[in-house]
This record gives structure tokens, sequence and C-alpha cells, in this order.
């Protein structure tokens, strides 16, 4: 029952903050991103301020398109490829920031650094009035109060059944990211959280205008690293050089087998460590072979020779 | 007894017929007096010799249950739909954690008269709620409010008959009631209903009366009134998910989404079906009607489920008319657009819906009788949360 995911009502801050991953079950298991506010998001529900869009497909076959929507409390990516024409269509639509509602699916992308990067694949995109922006906060900020609530609950009294809540309005969806919440954010100063809402009430209010689209790109989809300065280093040794080989070997051979052209770099790693180059060692060869230009990381994650 | 030549002593081993609720798989054989409620004719080919061998299969009820049956080697005629028959030394089997009766050549089956069925007295019947009914139960009684009820006109194969639907609740639910008979019954009234069976309906319960049901109009002080099981605040739509559905479901949520067919589509003139490249599936190539509607999904960030829209509740959301919708077609001919155009109107739109929810692989869908537009009272709502972000600090 409940094919459909429900979009959860969030704010871009509470995304940011979302780190671990869940896989449900069944034959095409979702995946659900976990925030540490009582969210278990496949599909959310955004509202604030859209930028215009800017191209950041490479083929024009494969056109995609990424946006920044910020709301009161931060700022997340929104994107829409060819696999979305109506939403791409809309994103591309504006040349000025505006008030929207998007629909979409979540997406975390971890960086080599451990850093998650949260941005929402656009199913639906409309632009509105500035009120119908600001109800749709109202309903985010409401049910985001509801969770925190919720695992305030679930805390004071950890015996409460789902039955019981359930029969109190609380869906057992809601109880069960509770618990998962509490388990894997231990430590989130939940209160800190809870006083950040108070500038989306200000938008609520009208006390506050539109939220400013002005920063930069959220680096969630495309990081260009920038090589650090360092001392020219000394010439590789002969074992160096067969650890590169042996990664661009791994390399080559995981890009011809996969659909875009480039190479997952878990992949490479699980490959190297099979063949007995642990992590550190794998980075460092990495690192080597991109400062001096024999391989790129156009995007986040994915390598190719240059 | 005298009008069925087989049945002409009863065996002094089961001196009563077993009523059919009472039957147990290791009590075999016993006598029964029964209803044919509905049956088939079958051949089952013999794995030994490839020969085939008659059977009937269907149910039988006597009132007080309703049990699958199996007749080896049948007559060929005389078995219908309604025949009351006596069967002396029927076997008794479980299937699936149900009793199942089996007439073989050492059952001997005759007619009997409607008279001979098992009387059942209401007074005898266990009293259930609403909420306990289930797809199948019968024999039971049970109080309840007649929420709202009218007559429509049906056809049974090739017979008109009226059947009267509507609702009933009392404080535990509601279930969606069919009745083949006129109980007179009126909206608002309290009754007694005893004899009636459950049938799963587009996976809802329905509670059927026929002809042998009684029903009392009661006092009903306990019974909920129906103004208040119609206007019921929006409930959560996971709530509504995991019921499956309801007969008087209310929700409110935001449009995220359309399902196609969205937009104008053509019907067949004689079943309402949908038409695809013309044709209709019962009717075949037909002229296709035009009618514009939304399948809208509704979302409250509990659940998702479909609204299906008609042609008025359409235009309304939408503000374009069929015939607007048709002219814009005339001028862009890619009927994909006007879903398109539908759904930027109405996504994040704000909607209470009451209707009838009925539920299958792909989740509930609504048959609404009222659509909504909601809209938020912002300084309300602004006052609203700062006071609960203001509990805190």
């Amino acid at each position: 029952m409940g094919l459909r995911e429900p979009a959860w009502r969030v704010t871009a801050r509470e995304l940011e903050s979302s780190l671990e991953e869940e896989k449900g079950e069944g034959d095409r298991p979702a995946t659900y991103l976990l925030s540490p506010f009582a969210a278990r998001m496949n599909r959310v529900l955004l509202a604030g301020t859209l930028s215009p869009a800017e191209s950041i497909g490479r083929d024009e076959a494969q056109a995609f398109w990424r946006a920044r929507l910020s709301d009161p409390t931060g700022a997340v990516a929104v994107t829409g490829g060819s696999f979305q024409p109506r939403a791409m269509a809309q994103l591309r639509s504006a040349s000025a920031p505006r008030p929207a509602i998007v629909v979409g699916k979540v997406h975390l992308y971890r960086g080599r650094d451990g850093v998650g990067y949260v941005s929402v694949r656009a199913e639906a995109v409309r632009s509105v009035a500035e009120a119908e922006e600001r109800a749709a906060l109202a309903d985010i900020v409401r049910q985001t109060l509801d969770r925190l609530d919720l695992i305030e609950r679930v805390e004071k009294e950890p015996d409460l059944s789902e039955e019981s809540l359930r029969s109190q309005g609380v869906p057992p969806a809601w109880v069960r990211a509770a618990k998962e919440s509490r388990n894997r954010y231990p430590n989130v100063d939940r209160p800190a959280f809870r006083r950040e809402l108070a500038n989306a009430v200000r938008r609520v209010a009208g006390e506050s205008g539109p939220s400013r689209a002005t920063l930069p790109t959220p680096p969630t989809v495309v990081v260009t690293r920038a090589p650090p300065p360092r001392p020219p280093a000394p010439p590789p040794s002969a074992a160096e050089r067969a650890e590169e080989s042996l990664f661009l070997d791994q390399l080559e051979e995981v890009a011809d087998v996969s659909a875009d052209g480039y190479a997952d770099l878990k992949e490479i790693l699980a490959r190297l460590s099979a063949h007995g180059l642990p992590g550190e060692r794998a980075e460092a060869i990495l690192n080597r072979l991109e400062e001096d230009g024999t391989i790129e990381e156009p995007i986040v994650g994915k390598l190719r020779r240059a | 007894m005298a009008t069925s030549p087989v049945t002409a002593e009863p065996t002094p081993s089961n001196p009563v017929e077993t009523r059919l609720r009472d039957l147990r798989p290791d009590v075999s054989p016993v006598e029964l007096i029964a209803r044919v409620v509905t049956f088939e004719r079958r051949d089952v080919t013999r794995r030994s010799d490839g020969s085939r061998r008659p059977l009937v299969s269907g149910l039988l009820s006597d009132g007080t249950a309703t049990v699958r049956f199996t007749w080896w080697d049948p007559p060929r005629e005389g078995i219908e739909r309604g025949l009351v028959l006596r069967a002396v030394g029927a076997e008794v089997r479980e299937f699936r954690g149900r009793p199942e009766v089996t007439f073989s050549w050492k059952t001997r089956v005759g007619p009997a008269s409607p008279a001979e069925l098992p009387r059942v007295d209401a007074g005898d019947l266990p009293f259930r709620t609403v909420g306990e009914l289930r797809p199948s139960d019968e024999g039971f009684r049970v109080e309840a409010r007649v929420v709202r009820v009218a007559p429509k006109s049906v056809t049974v194969g090739t017979e008109r008959r009226v059947v009267h639907e509507g609702l009933v609740a009392d404080r535990t639910g509601a279930i969606a009631l069919s009745a083949w008979s006129d109980f007179g019954l009126k909206a608002g009234e309290a009754v007694r209903i005893a004899g009636g069976y459950v049938r799963g309906f587009r996976g809802r319960p329905q509670l059927v009366l026929d002809e042998r049901t009684t029903v009392v109009r009661v006092e009903g002080t306990d019974l909920p009134d129906p103004a208040q099981l119609l206007t019921a605040p929006p409930r959560s739509i996971a709530d509504v998910e995991a019921e499956g559905g309801g007969e008087a479901v209310a929700v409110e949520g935001v449009v995220v989404g359309l399902l196609p067919p969205s937009g104008l589509v053509f019907r067949c003139p004689t079943c309402q079906r949908s038409v695809r490249s013309g044709i209709c599936r019962v009717h075949g190539q037909v002229n296709g009607q035009p009618d514009l509607r939304a399948r809208i999904v509704l979302d409250d960030g509990t659940g998702a489920l479909t609204v299906n829209a008609s042609r008025a509740d359409t235009e309304r959301l939408w503000g374009v008319t069929l015939e607007e919708a048709e002219a814009r077609l005339r001028n862009q001919p890619d009927p994909s657009l006007l879903e398109e155009q539908m759904l930027e109107t109405l996504l994040g739109r704000r909607l209470r819906v009451r209707g009838v929810g009925t539920s299958d692989d792909f989740g509930v869908t609504l048959a609404p009788e009222s659509i909504e537009r909601v809209d938020i009272d912002l300084d309300a709502a602004a006052e609203e949360l700062t006071a609960r972000l203001g509990e805190r600090r």
C-alpha cells in the first residue's frame, strides 16, 4: 500500500543537514535520505526563491540544468534533466529569480572528502505568487515543527507505540523516521535548528522579503578541484609508476563499461583494494595523476583520462 | 420433503440438518439445506485415462454462512441460481482455513422448499459493529445510522433492477450499503439489520441486503449524526492509505502532480469508458465524445492519493472549459500540452476533498463528492507558528 512516496515538507536547511541514506525494501528499492529532524525522504516539496537555471550538461542530447532554490533557512540545488522534460523546461524558463514551488526526488552525493551534497531532481516546478510561496512555507514549517515535537516525545517516552501514536493522527512512517533520526544523528542540536525556523516564520508573516538567490551555485554536482600549491615532487619511483599504471588500467576498464564514459571513483577504489592497494595509497596516486594532468575529475567522483 | 424423491429418509446418523455456520471439517458426512448463490459448470480431465468428468462448483448459503461447494457428476439440468437443495451425506473439507462441502456419488442431492431452510431467527444472530465487518461475513446483526441512500437502476444480465445504494455508519465506522429489495430506508434513520451479508466491492467491504434480510427501525441514541459523518475534519492521507480508502473520506493536501490521462479525453458514447485510438474496450470503433478530466495526485506530506476529478470539477479548478480546451487543441494540436498547462495552474494548490476511497495496487483513488480550494490565512499561520516556536524559548 502507498506505492507513491509522499512529498516531505522540508526546508533547505534540513536538506543541507541530511547525510544519512537508507535503502527501502522490495524489488526496486527506493533510496531514502534521513534527516536529523525525523524526515525519511525520497520525494520532497520545497518553496522559496528559484534562481535562473544554468546548463551543466556536456551532451546536447542529454540536457541537464541546475538552479538554486533559496528559502529563509538555506539553499539547495535543483536539477532537471531530459528525463523530466517538463520540469527542465520550467527550470529553464526564467531569466530572473522568482518565487516557486518544487516537487522532486532527493539525491545525496557524498564527495571524497566525506562531505555530502544534497540536490533535488525536479519532477514538477511552478512559479507562484509570493502569497502562495509563503503559504507553502507555512505548511513546511508546520510539518517540520510537528516532526521536531515528535522526536521530543519519542525521546521522553521511548515506549510509546506506533499504534497509540497512530490513533493520535501521527503516521507510523513518521514515528519510524523519528526513531531512526535519533539513532543516526545522536548529537545534533535540534533546539538550534528549531530557532533557525524563526526566519522562515518571519517570511510567512511577510516580515522579510524573498530569499536572495545570489549565493554562488552550491557544489552539488560539479566541483572543480583547485590543485593545491605544492613543491615539485621528486620523480616517482618504479614502484609508484607501477601503481600508477595499475590505477590507469582500472580507470580505463571501468570507463569502458560505464554509460557516460566516466569511471566511477568508488568502483576504481574497490577494484584497487582487490588488487591489494589500500584506499589512502590509491588516493595519493589519484592526487598525483590529477596534479600532473594525466586524469581529470570533471564531476566529483567521476574520472576520465585527460 | 415430499417434493424431493431423493431425500426420502434422513439417515439415522444425521438426524438433523447442519447449519452452514456449524460445519466442521472433522464432522462428515452431514445433511444440509441451502440455496445455490452462484455456480459454474466445468470439466476436469482425469489423469488416468484422459476422460472428462463434469462438475459444478459455486457458493451455497443458508442464511447462517456461505460456503463453497463442489458437486461431482451433477445432473445435466435443473441447477440454477436460487435453487434450494437438500444434500444428505455431503463431505466437509477444509480449504484455506474455511470449510467446503463436496457432493459425491455417496451424496443424495435433491430440491427442497425455501420454507425448509433453517429458520434464522434474527434474535439468534450475534451483534457486530460496522468496524468489524469483513467480506464474506454473514449471519449477524448490526445497528447503524443510514447516512444516505438512493435508488439506482442497474442491468443484471438482461434484467433491469433497482438497487438502493447508500452508506450506513455506527461509532466504529461506515460501510457502503446495497439493498436489492426496497426496505424504505431513509437518510438519518437508525436501523437494526439482520441477515445481510458482506461482500468485497472494488477493494472495499459492502453490506448487502437481500430479500431474506430484515430491517427494523430503532432508537439509535448511540449512533452518530449523519451530518457529523459527512462533515468530519480531514484525516491524514497515511491513515486513509492504511485503511485502503473508506466510504466517507475527507483529506486535505496539495496538488503535486497529474496522472495521465488528464486533460481532454474522449469517451465512448454508450458506456463512458475512455476511448483509445477511437476504439472502446467494449463497443469497438466508436465516435468518442470529448470530456475533460483531471487525475490529481494529492499529497499532504504523510501520503499521496489520486483524485479523479469530473469535468465540472476540472473546469472549475483549472478555469478552462471543455470548449476552450478543444479550441486550444485546434491551435496547438498536442494533447499533452493541455495536461501540462493544467498542471501549471494546479501544482501546489491546496485542496480539501471528500469522497469514496477505493484502493488497488497503485494506492488509493478518491471518487470525489466535493473538492474545495483551501486558502491558508497567512497571518493566522504566522501567529500560530510563532507561538509554537516561542514555547521553547
